[in-house]
């Protein structure tokens, strides 16, 4: 909304009150200041002057050197930097002592070594618009030498924000009466003058009490259509409204003035009465914004006897029943609307204007006869019309506001003492509160938002401001929960895969449906286990992601088109689903995602043998933020990946491991293999929870054998060890696969077979063991092996 | 036989004296004292010698040996000295560093854990709730009229199952309330929706991190206290921080907290930071209800609650100008928060 600080002058004296002042009483009042306009400067010192003389200045290319005519007994001297003027213009010329808009005063001066003595002004430098290309060049007839202002209208305008809560603010009087209470300035009435509405008669019913409890209607005849004196089109035009005639100018005017919405109909248009109603089924609206709208029956309709809806009730008027240069005669409406059904009405529409704006919040009910006085005076005034007997009501005022009661202790615990029962009532006093006997406080009817005893506790805070209440800090130690437990695990992980080469990435956990193809969840995804938002933004952000990869891939592909030769990525985060078609639903997952590929290690001038990264590269990050677990991938089918396995975690599955099928990499623009894991980031933490006991370190030295093995090509590593481990032989602490060899051409290892090296270390926790012990364990470790699995030894 | 000792040393020293290399050396140590070395020849001599000659000569072969040893051992010592020098010869230490991977945290998880380390610090704990929320618990419990503008399918997403995306990470405070009696203490970082078309400032999903405190006298100071020592440690222990009136459906009073702050190249000024407030009465009421007890009747409990950016706060913090560099995850951009 916007404030005119000359508006608001009329109302309380603030012509003292810097923008910066102004502003600050706004911000602690709880209004939001989004915007100040200077609008023409206030100061005499900006005078209009005649450009006389102009030449290059002698030392500086861009700079004239100005003689102009300021309306005083001598030319002026004036440096000036502009180009697009001629001699003879007229423009605004700043005298020494003139402060500009931004605190900008203005100087004699010498530049360049040449005087001068004020300066010559762009429209933006005065306040008069956006230009600042040049001088403003102003209209001949303007007389030389006189105020600016004289010309035009000078004003401040405020762009406040007022919170939903606060109706009572959204006019200049509103304001005005808030701001007395805030800064003890005497508020100057709204002269109105009384007239008494009587009940109506057949002319006006109100059919639905619930949408509209009170209406009034005012007769005004011999109206005279016409342009609005100057003094009106200043108000609307300085808060950005632009006048249309003087019948539709003062229902604006006493909008901004009051905050009452009124609307004038022309009563040629109005067949017999005016019927307050409920939109009939099917009813469409033939609005003044040249739209047709579709009723419910909800909605608020004005209408004439014959049904024709005349206006969309605290909406709308309708396209033809509006005030035009052949109207004589008008119908005022000043009314109070249910707030709910308003903004119901306006919101299924899209249907916004400044009367739903405040009818959905809630307007005045003691101001809808007032403003209706204050209107058809201003109507009588500049219209020339007369009014015909008494205006008539349907309905009546509602009692929104009642009696609150303060309590005195409970408001001393809020506010830790520091606010006196005293002061706290002397808030309310001056905001219009008025004490009932004892602590019961009736309110006015405009503060439809105080209800409750904590309503005035807040009014108190905000009169008294937040720095009479001194801080407090009371912390007590507090225990960290699981979730806090969980917390330090992730960002433990999170370091490590940081300390490995990896950058966190955060995405936005919607996702489109095509990039569902790359989804990698925890467990395959059946049908009705997608979970899809009802209206989206765009098809980009249309899905709940069940994982990570999806947002993993786009990242890498968006890198690797930026540059990057390689991909090292992960992130945590949830991941959604639900399960079994239906057996459980939004089930949230915590995931971390993690994408390897690209370059092994990064080029250098030493080393140019470039290595590409692996799925082993993979798997040993996933072994290494999981220490001390045996971490195997156990391969499955998947359309989607070249390679895919589950990811074990001694023996457990715990998430998905893939490699992207090239055309997908292709797609995505990566010139190399690029691989993915999934894990469940629960079961990760939890495997990650540190042993609370050390192994102590061994007393005695061991000894190793290797052995080389032949072994059928399908063979699967994890089958010998499994092998191994079956065997149990107390002696041997640790082995591992050193080397694997094939040749697929079938010249030096049949190409059915490989051959793999392994070493075995032999130790003894209480003594240093023989090389024969030795001998014994390893030759019963191998023979275990070649009697179980189709081994053979070299 | 003296003479011929005498012989060796001087060859075999001025030999040692020449030798250019460990290899050479080598020779030499091999040429006098190996298997079948002029000394150890000489010294099979010692055998044919008379009684009394044998000690003197047996003497001499000893400091002999000994001074050839220990000429061997020094040359050897300054030839490796000389090898160790010439590895490192000409070596250009200006010669750019061998990369590694680099790495980093996210710079919201960054801004958030120094968030939580703080808070941490006055005594809350974590808390958390799930980002698929119902009704109730976004908008209902707290206080939120049916025809509010938020509720709207407009600006908060929808699924057919009637729930929603949270808009607000407000709604960890009626989980946490509903799941345990007071005192609470919590805080509850996570993401957050709004229909809010992608531009410089607006994502559809952002990231909040909501603050809660209720206890049998919690007041307006304790807020005061809790958020000015928040966004000193924050922002530098000189911050000002200030708090402006205003209004949210689940707090009475309400402020939106401002703090202020110099971004680089700028006039310092007032900055948005967080809204805050004490906690609604309306609100312990639902959670009453929906507890079916009275430990938050709110004749028995107060209490404030809190909402932060983390987006907002990351942007303050490193003067980030375009949100969407939160989200677009260029690792250009991450791996200037190493």
């Amino acid at each position: 909304m916007l404030i005119s600080k000359k508006w608001l002058n009329e109302h309380l004296d603030v012509t003292d009150l810097s923008n910066s002042a102004f502003d600050d009483i706004l911000t602690f009042a709880g209004v939001e200041v989004e915007g100040i306009t200077e609008k023409g400067i206030a100061s005499d010192l900006v005078v209009v002057a005649e450009v006389v003389a102009s030449e290059q200045h002698p030392n500086a290319d861009r700079l004239s050197v100005t003689k102009v005519d300021a309306g005083e007994p001598e030319l002026r001297q004036i440096v000036c930097g502009a180009k697009n003027y001629q001699v003879g213009d007229k423009v605004p010329c700043a005298l020494p002592g003139a402060v500009l808009p931004g605190d900008f005063e203005i100087k004699e001066t010498v530049m360049r070594k040449v005087e001068s003595r004020g300066m010559l002004c762009s429209a933006v430098e005065v306040g008069l618009g956006s230009d600042h290309s040049g001088l403003m060049i102003l209209p001949p007839d303007w007389e030389t030498g006189k105020p600016l202002r004289k010309f035009v209208d000078d004003d401040t305008v405020f762009e406040i924000e007022v919170t939903p809560n606060r109706p009572d603010l959204l006019s200049h009087y509103g304001m005005a009466r808030e701001l007395s209470a805030l800064t003890g300035r005497e508020i100057k009435p709204v002269e109105i003058p009384s007239i008494e509405p009587k009940a109506a008669d057949n002319t006006l019913s109100i059919e639905e009490q619930k949408v509209c409890a009170f209406y009034t209607a005012t007769r005004i005849r011999n109206v005279k259509v016409a342009e609005s004196p100057a003094w009106l089109k200043g108000r609307l035009e300085a808060i950005g409204l632009r006048p249309i005639n003087n019948i539709v100018d003062i229902t604006n005017f006493v909008l901004h003035e009051v905050g009452q919405p009124l609307h004038a109909f022309d009563a040629a248009q109005v067949d017999g009465g005016i019927r307050v109603r409920y939109a009939q089924e099917n009813e469409t609206f033939a609005a003044l914004d040249e739209q047709s709208y579709d009723l419910e029956t909800s909605d608020c309709v004005i209408s004439d006897e014959s049904g024709k809806a005349l206006a969309l009730g605290g909406v709308m008027g309708g396209e033809t029943s509006g005030v035009t240069s052949a109207t004589t005669e008008v119908i005022l409406e000043s009314a109070w609307f249910d707030p709910p059904s308003i903004r119901r009405t306006a919101r299924r529409l899209n249907l916004h204007s400044d009367s739903s704006y405040r009818f959905e919040r809630g307007v005045d009910p003691q101001a809808v006869t007032r403003a209706s006085a204050l209107a058809v005076k201003l109507i009588i005034e500049l219209t020339g019309g007369d009014i015909e007997g008494a205006p008539v009501f349907a309905g009546a005022a509602p009692e929104m506001t009642g009696s609150v009661s303060l309590e005195p202790e409970r408001l001393h615990q809020m506010v830790g003492g520091s606010i006196s029962i005293d002061s706290a009532q002397k808030a309310l006093e001056r905001l219009g509160l008025v004490q009932e006997g004892n602590n019961q406080w009736k309110i006015p009817s405009y503060r439809m938002d105080l209800q409750r005893h904590v309503d005035l506790v807040e009014e108190i805070v905000r009169v008294n401001g937040l720095d009479s209440i001194p801080s407090r800090n009371l912390s007590t130690a507090a225990p960290l929960g699981k979730v806090d437990a969980r917390y330090d695990l992730e960002i433990a992980l999170k370091m490590q895969l940081a300390a490995l080469g990896f950058f966190e990435a955060q995405c936005i956990k919607l996702i489109s449906e095509d990039q569902l193809r790359d989804a990698l969840p925890l467990r395959p995804m059946q049908e009705g286990d997608l979970i899809k938002v009802r209206l989206p933004l765009s098809e980009d952000h249309s899905v709940m992601r069940p994982s990570i990869s999806p947002a993993l891939l786009s990242t890498a592909s968006r890198n690797v088109r930026q540059g990057a030769k390689e991909i090292r990525f992960f992130e945590t985060g949830r991941c959604f689903r639900n399960a079994g078609g239906g057996k459980a639903t939004d089930l949230e997952t915590d995931v971390i995602g993690i994408i390897l590929g690209g370059r092994k290690n990064p080029s250098s001038w030493q080393d140019n043998n470039i290595k590409m990264t692996n799925a082993f590269d993979l798997k040993g990050v996933l072994a290494s933020i999981l220490p001390g677990v045996e971490v195997q991938l156990s391969p499955v089918k998947s359309e989607n990946f070249l390679l895919s396995a589950q990811i074990l975690a001694n023996g457990k599955t715990i998430g998905s491991f893939a490699q992207l099928s090239p055309s997908r990499g292709r797609e995505l623009d990566f010139g190399f293999p690029v691989y993915l894991a999934e894990l469940d980031l629960n079961r990760v933490c939890e495997l990650r929870k540190r042993s609370s006991r050390i192994t102590e370190l061994p007393q005695f030295p061991g000894s190793s054998r290797d052995a080389a093995m032949e072994v059928p090509a399908d063979l699967a590593n994890t089958d010998i060890e499994k092998a191994i481990r079956k065997l149990n032989e107390p002696l041997l602490v640790s082995f591992g696969c050193f080397d694997v060899f094939r040749d697929p051409t079938g010249k030096q290892l049949d190409a059915g077979r490989k051959s793999l090296a392994y070493t075995f270390h032999y130790r003894s926790d209480d003594r240093t063991v023989t090389s024969k012990e030795v001998d014994t364990a390893h030759q019963k470790t191998l023979g275990h092996l070649r009697d179980t699995l189709p081994i053979s030894f070299r | 036989m003296k003479e011929e000792i005498a012989n060796i040393q001087t060859e075999a020293l001025s030999a040692i004296a020449a030798a250019a290399g460990e290899q050479e050396l080598e020779e030499v140590r091999i040429a006098f004292l190996g298997k079948k070395g002029r000394l150890t020849v000489a010294s099979a001599g010692m055998k044919d010698l008379s009684k009394d000659d044998k000690p003197v000569i047996g003497q001499l072969l000893n400091t002999t040996r000994y001074a050839i040893t220990e000429a061997l051992d020094t040359k050897g010592g300054i030839l490796q000295d000389d090898a160790d020098a010439a590895s490192v010869e000409g070596i250009d230490l200006s010669l750019p560093a061998l990369p590694l991977h680099p790495g980093n945290l996210h710079p919201l998880t960054l801004v958030k854990d120094r968030a939580i380390t703080i808070l941490r610090q006055l005594g809350f704990s974590l808390a958390e709730g799930p980002e698929i929320e119902t009704e109730f618990h976004c908008f209902d419990a707290l206080n939120t009229p049916a025809e509010h503008p938020a509720r709207n399918e407009k600006d908060t997403f929808y699924f057919d199952s009637g729930k929603l995306l949270r808009t607000h990470t407000s709604t960890v405070q009626v989980r946490t309330m509903e799941n345990q009696a007071p005192p609470v203490r919590v805080i509850a970082p996570g993401s957050c929706y709004r229909r809010d078309e992608v531009d410089k400032t607006h994502l559809p999903a952002f990231n909040q991190l909501e603050g809660l405190y209720v206890d049998s006298d919690v007041q307006v100071g304790d807020l005061k206290g809790a958020l000015e020592f928040f966004y000193r440690a924050m922002f530098g222990e000189e911050t000002k921080v200030r708090f402006r009136p205003h209004f949210f459906p689940f707090t009475e009073p309400s402020f939106e907290i401002d703090a202020l702050l110099k971004l680089k190249g700028e006039e310092p000024k007032w900055i948005e930071v967080a809204g805050c407030g004490m906690v609604d009465p309306a609100v312990f009421d639902e959670i009453c209800k929906a507890r079916g007890d009275d430990f938050y009747d709110p004749d028995k409990v107060t209490g404030y609650a809190f909402g932060m950016g983390l987006d907002r706060l990351a942007m303050i913090q490193w003067g980030i100008k375009d949100i969407r560099l939160l989200i677009e995850n260029d690792a250009r951009f991450l791996s200037q928060f190493a």
